[in-house]
């Protein structure tokens, strides 16, 4: 991208230079729990990226699950508007 | 990055699609999975304000009832490419490790099949802090309601109110 100093003048369009990758993944680290513990060990780019796609597979599938009680509790609930009320202020707390 | 991170920001979307939810329980006698799942990731990308593409790529999405929320899969068209290909395709190593994991990761964030590694790997930072929060926000809904149905229809105002 414009504006990084590439150390490495190898990059055409379509392959990506090393630093770019290990910069931006590094940041990454970051945000992957599994990997967070591990900061100061080195972990390698194709580890960062397989971690990073195992936990965005694990959020889905939690957000199917809280989806799937979800759907049940809100079929089995009235959800008259007053207790629906009481839950959107408790929501805003 | 303070985005998603907010305690008013979970507050908005989780009221958001908690109020979402009560409207479609309205029009519609029951909620499949997949359309509270829809639903949340809707109420998501609008929260999003349009700012990224995984957010706009869920918005222009079809909206599916029933079970087909992914593209099919496109039959595997055999032989005749291949027989134009020349062999040294054949013999050709297999991409190397980190592009094969990029590629995966574009399958997964919504809309960035195309994108460059830089801006690949903002979407996705941007794209868990997200789903984190989503994960939050639908936990703490769901928690209201079980414990709406744990109590007593009668008990169930005065109790909470003291929670």
């Amino acid at each position: 991208m414009s504006g990084r100093r590439s150390r490495s003048k190898q990059s055409s369009v379509s392959s990506i230079t090393d630093d770019q990758i290990t910069d931006l993944v590094s940041k990454l680290q970051h945000l992957i729990p599994e990997l967070r513990r591990r900061r100061f060990d080195k972990v390698s780019t194709s580890k960062v990226l397989q971690e990073t796609c195992n936990y965005i597979r694990s959020l889905h599938r939690e957000v199917e699950d809280l989806s799937d009680r979800l759907s049940q509790l809100l079929a089995s609930t009235d959800s008259d508007s007053d207790q629906a009320a009481i839950i959107r202020s408790l929501l805003m707390q | 990055m303070k985005r998603w991170r907010t305690k008013r920001e979970h507050q908005i979307y989780s009221s958001k699609l908690f109020q979402a939810l009560c409207r479609s329980r309205r029009t519609s006698s029951s909620t499949s999975a997949k359309e509270l799942h829809q639903t949340a990731d809707r109420v998501l990308s609008i929260t999003a304000k349009g700012t990224t593409r995984w957010s706009r790529a869920i918005l222009a999405a079809p909206l599916t009832a029933g079970t087909n929320m992914k593209k099919h899969k496109k039959a595997k068209v055999t032989v005749h490419t291949r027989l134009r290909k020349p062999v040294v395709n054949r013999e050709k190593k297999k991409l190397p490790v980190v592009e094969r994991k990029l590629k995966a990761l574009r399958r997964l964030v919504p809309g960035c099949r195309k994108l460059s590694c830089n801006n690949l790997l903002e979407e996705t930072s941007d794209y868990i802090a997200a789903l984190e929060m989503q994960v939050r926000a639908m936990t703490a809904i769901t928690e209201f309601l079980a414990r709406g149905e744990a109590q007593a229809p009668t008990d169930r105002l005065g109790s909470i109110g003291n929670m």
